[in-house]
Formats: C-alpha cells, structure tokens, sequence
C-alpha cells in the first residue's frame, strides 16, 4: 500500500516537474533577479562592478522621460477605457435584443479583438495618413498618427475599436444572468426603456463594470505594441507615443542600461499592482455593501 | 416596395405595431451601420493590396487597374514567405508543448496525490501575476548568458507551457468521472498510460480550445519576438516582425503593406471563422473565472 502512494507520488512529481521548472525559472526566479538587476550599473557586458544603490531608481523617478511616459499612458488609458466599456455595452445591448444574425454580428464585432494588434494598426496607418480614407471622409489632411497632439488619441480611437468586442462579450455574459423578472416587473410599472436601462440594466451590471474596467485598466496601462509600430519604434514625434513598457524597451535595447530598465519595470509593477489592489479592496467593499 | 406601397401599408398597421416597425427597421439600420465600420478596414486593405502604387493614394475601393504585383513583390523581394514558415513553426511547436506539458501538469495537478501538490499549484497559479514587463529584463540577460538570443530555441523555452494552459487543463480534467481511470487501472495500465490513452483523449474539447488560443497567441505575438529576434536577425523574423520592418522601411508601398496585413490576419480568421464558438466561450469563461 505504502508502496503504490510512493509510487503515485513519484509518478506525479514527474508529471509536473518541466512545467515546474520552466515556471520557476522563466516566472519566480526572474521576479527576484529583476530586483536584483535594478540595485547594480548592469550594461551590454553585464554586471559592473560596486552596487548602484538607488540609483536607477532615483534616476528613473526624475527622469522627464518617463513622467512624459507615465503622463502620455495615464491620458491614454482614461480616455481608452471608458470609451471601449460604453462602445462594448452599446455593441452587448443590441446584440442581446432578438435580432436576425446575431452570431453573424457578435463575430463581426469581436474579430478585431483577436487579429494580429501588428496588422491592425498597419491597416489604420493606411486609413489615417494624411491622405487616406478617413480625412476624405472629413475632409481634413491632419496626419493623425504622425502628429504629436493627435497620436494618443488616434491611438485611443483605435484600440477602443478594437478591443470593444472583448467588452461587448463580457457585457453580454452579464446581461445574460440577469434574471428577467426585473425586467418583467419594470413592464408591468410601465417603465419606459430608456429608464429600464439607466434604472435597472445598468446597476445590475456592476460586477462586470469593475472587472473590465481592471483587466481593461491594467492592459492600457501596458500599451506597447500599437505605440511602438506608429513610430517607426521611436516613441516620436518629440515623445509623444513614449509609454512606460516603450522607455523599458528604449531604455534596454537603444541605451543598453538593463539596470535602469529594470527598475522602470519594478516601479511599473507596482503602480499596476497598487491600482489592482484599490480596485480589488473598493469592488469587494462595494460588493459587500 | 416604393415609399408609397410602404406608406400606404402602414396605415393599415394600429399605431404601436407601426411603432415598433419603425423602431426595428431603424435598429437594423444603425446595426448595418456599425457593422460597416467593422468591416470597410478590412475591405479596404483587401482591395488596396491589388491597386499599383499611385492608384493606392486614390480613395476608391475599386483597383484601377487590379495587379497582383503587390502580393508579388512581398513574396519574392521581402522574404514573406521566411516569415510565414517561421510564425507556424513557432505556432506549432509552442502549442504541441503546451498541449502536452499542460496537459501532463493539470492530469496531475487534477488527479495524482503527491506531497506539496497544493503548494506547487499555488506557484503556477502565481506565476500569472508576474507581468512580461518585469520579466523582460531578467529573461533577457539569462538568455544571453545562455546563448539562446536570435534563434528558436529561446523563444521555444520561455513559452514551453503556461500557467493559464496548464489551470485550463486541469480545470477539465477534474470534471471527468474517475470511472475511467479506474478501468484503466484494473487492466493494469500505469500513469502516463492512462494520461496518453485514455484521459487525453477524454480531454478533447479542452485541447481544441487550448489549440485555438495558443495557436492565435503565438502567431500575433510581437513583443517577445521583437526582443529575442528583433536586433538585426531577419532571417528568424515572424510574419508580425516582417510586417512592422516592410512598415518602418517601405511605410508608403501601400500595396505591398496591405498585402502583407491580410496575410497576418488571415490564418486567424480561417481559424475564427471555423471555431468561433472556442474564441468566445473562451473569454467569457475567463470572465466568470475573474
């Protein structure tokens, strides 16, 4: 008997332990050796010799750089949350009413989300170049992405786009679980829609408010990819597409100061792990409440 | 029906019928508007790609003349072809480990009792928390002290096998009755026999969707491609690498870009359009799960 659960217990040692091992090497042991990294000068060559101290942190937390970063990320994400949370649920509103193709429109809608962030934002650097399809539309010749004041907000545009079927399939799970005797209930006051909507829907919804707006808060905070391909991989014009993932990346593969880097990435994560802490202390009050 | 056939009809409608027709057709016009807004991108960038180059300044949504030369010249000037062979290789390789490993991991995070297992399930389900941004750097300076920058086999072993592939696979295996393990067992097949016989193939569903996913993750993934293979290494470039260098070097080949667009985009829509119900149970079961 002892035999076979030693015998269970070593065949599930060996079950587990690649998958162990590469998440202990790959995961855990880089969590300590990013912190590790951040305290010493650690160049192309690796570790120079004497600890830096705070210094890279120091350094990173007056650097006009990242507070242009951190500023431009900051604008980035009150304007692209609220705007893909409101798009998601108009998109969820009509795709819950009983309508003719509806799988055909929830997926029209959700694609974007899936398909490759690189080829989208190629396709609206098509569509938003100076003279391209939109300004005919609007009859202007602003080059919305190559343009410090606009670039952000192109962005914002754009990634509420494509990102609105994510929100809109979280949304219409919650509107799915909302029993429909409220909804009955409204009908017999005669309760007009828009009312039922602002009275009833609404509230109701507030479990997947809070979640999108974490996991949706706590991805724009790490925008990279569309900021990069805009610039040409610069963070142009005059810093203005810079975000905190984009100075990490600068700051590691243009400079080669992986100590500085590292500790941008430290302080990113804690102001990513401090606002999830907030939002997760808030929603569990409001929840409980 | 001309205006006055549909006029003329309504008047025989009571009004709140009338009203509630003009309600729907009003809502079908805004939603066929939205979807238009979804879909003339995608349109567009398919046409273009058959425009010559001064017709693609032109905004019309014919080519005038039409011309392949686009699709021509990314597939013989800039190496496109490379880049597809090198995002499947890679697609395929970090899926069928992830498959297995997460698969062998969940059987046994899900089934096999062995001293510390919660501990350990803890540490995996840990690991999720820990952004790419913080380990970048890190990951980065092991890989160079290990010779593995610039080529596959980097990339290959940071992505061996997910916490979110490996919580996925348990999470299923724990809803199929043990009756068949047991079965299993009478015949006197061991462990991994069971998990390679019976219970993987039990597991079909969940590797399907896990394929699925893995696969688009890995196809459309463009920051750590761009930091193990992205320093002057074109002959390791992924097609979203490829794409964002034909952007940066050639930005106004308008033709060749969308051309090069569509190809990144459509293996993952041949894929959505054929298993789209893995896509979306996926994400709201990641809802519910959050």
């Amino acid at each position: 008997m002892l035999g076979a659960r030693i015998r269970e217990a070593g065949w599930g040692y060996g079950f587990v332990v690649v998958p162990i091992v590469v998440f202990g090497l790959f995961f855990v042991y880089p969590f300590g050796y990013a912190l590790y990294i951040s305290f010493f000068h650690w160049g192309i060559l690796g570790k120079q010799s004497g600890g830096a101290g705070t210094f890279n942190y120091a350094k990173v937390i007056h650097d006009p750089v990242f507070h242009t970063a951190v500023k431009n990320v900051l604008e980035y994400t009150v304007g692209v949350v609220p705007l893909t949370m409101a798009l998601g649920l108009s998109l969820a509103l009509v795709i819950n009413q009983k309508i003719h193709g509806r799988n055909f429109f929830r997926s029209a809608f959700y694609f974007p989300s899936i398909a490759s962030s690189v080829a989208i934002t190629t396709i609206a650097l098509y569509i938003f170049n100076a003279n391209g399809l939109f300004n005919h539309i609007i009859g202007s010749r602003t080059p919305w992405f190559q343009n410090a004041p606009t670039v952000m907000w192109a962005i914002v545009g754009l990634n509420s786009w494509t990102s609105a079927g994510t929100a809109m399939l979280y949304y219409l799970a919650a509107l799915q679980s909302i029993p429909t005797d409220v909804y009955e209930a409204a009908a017999v006051d005669n309760t007009g829609a828009w009312r039922t909507f602002w009275k009833i829907t609404f509230p109701l919804l507030r479990p997947a408010h809070f979640f999108i707006l974490v996991v949706f808060g706590i991805g724009a905070l790490k925008l990279f990819d569309q900021a990069f391909i805009v610039s040409n991989g610069l963070g142009g014009p005059n810093y203005s597409t810079y975000t905190p993932v984009f100075y990490i990346y600068r700051t590691a593969f243009t400079t080669f100061d992986f100590g500085l880097a590292a500790s941008a990435g430290v302080v990113l994560f804690v102001i990513i792990f401090a606002l999830t802490l907030v939002q997760r202390l808030t929603v569990g009050r409001q929840e409980a409440s | 029906m001309t205006l006055q056939t549909v006029a003329a009809a309504e008047s025989f409608i009571p009004r709140r019928a009338r009203a509630e027709v003009t309600r729907r057709v009003f809502f079908y016009a805004v939603i066929a508007l939205v979807a238009l807004l979804f879909f003339v991108p995608f349109i567009y960038t398919l046409t273009t790609s058959f425009k010559t180059l001064p017709d693609a300044a032109n905004v019309t949504f014919i080519p005038h003349p039409w011309t392949t030369s686009g699709w021509h010249t990314i597939w013989t000037q800039y190496d496109f072809k490379t880049y597809i062979k090198n995002s499947v290789f890679l697609a395929v390789v970090v899926t069928v480990c992830n498959i297995f490993l997460g698969g062998l991991g969940g059987y046994a995070f899900a089934r096999l009792k062995f001293p510390g297992r919660e501990l350990l399930f803890l540490l995996v389900l840990g690991t999720i928390m820990v952004p790419d941004q913080l380990r970048l750097i890190p990951v980065f300076v092991m890989l160079t002290n290990w010779h593995l920058i610039g080529n596959f086999s980097g990339y290959i072993l940071i992505n061996l096998v997910t916490a979110t592939n490996l919580f996925f696979m348990r999470q299923y295996f724990l809803t199929i009755p043990k009756d068949f393990e047991e079965a299993a067992k009478l015949d006197g097949a061991g462990y991994f026999k069971t998990f390679w016989r019976i219970m993987l193939p039990l597991a079909l569903p969940a590797i399907s969707a896990l394929v699925i996913l893995q696969f688009q993750g890995t196809w459309n993934d463009f920051f750590w491609p761009l930091i193990l293979f992205g320093q002057g290494n074109p002959a390791h470039y992924t097609i979203q690498l490829g794409l964002a260098e034909l952007n940066f070097q050639y930005g106004v080949l308008w033709p060749e870009i969308c051309a090069g667009s569509i190809i990144a985009i459509l293996p993952i829509l041949a894929i959505f359009l054929a298993f789209q119900r893995y896509f979306i149970s996926g994400v709201v079961s990641a809802g519910v799960k959050g």
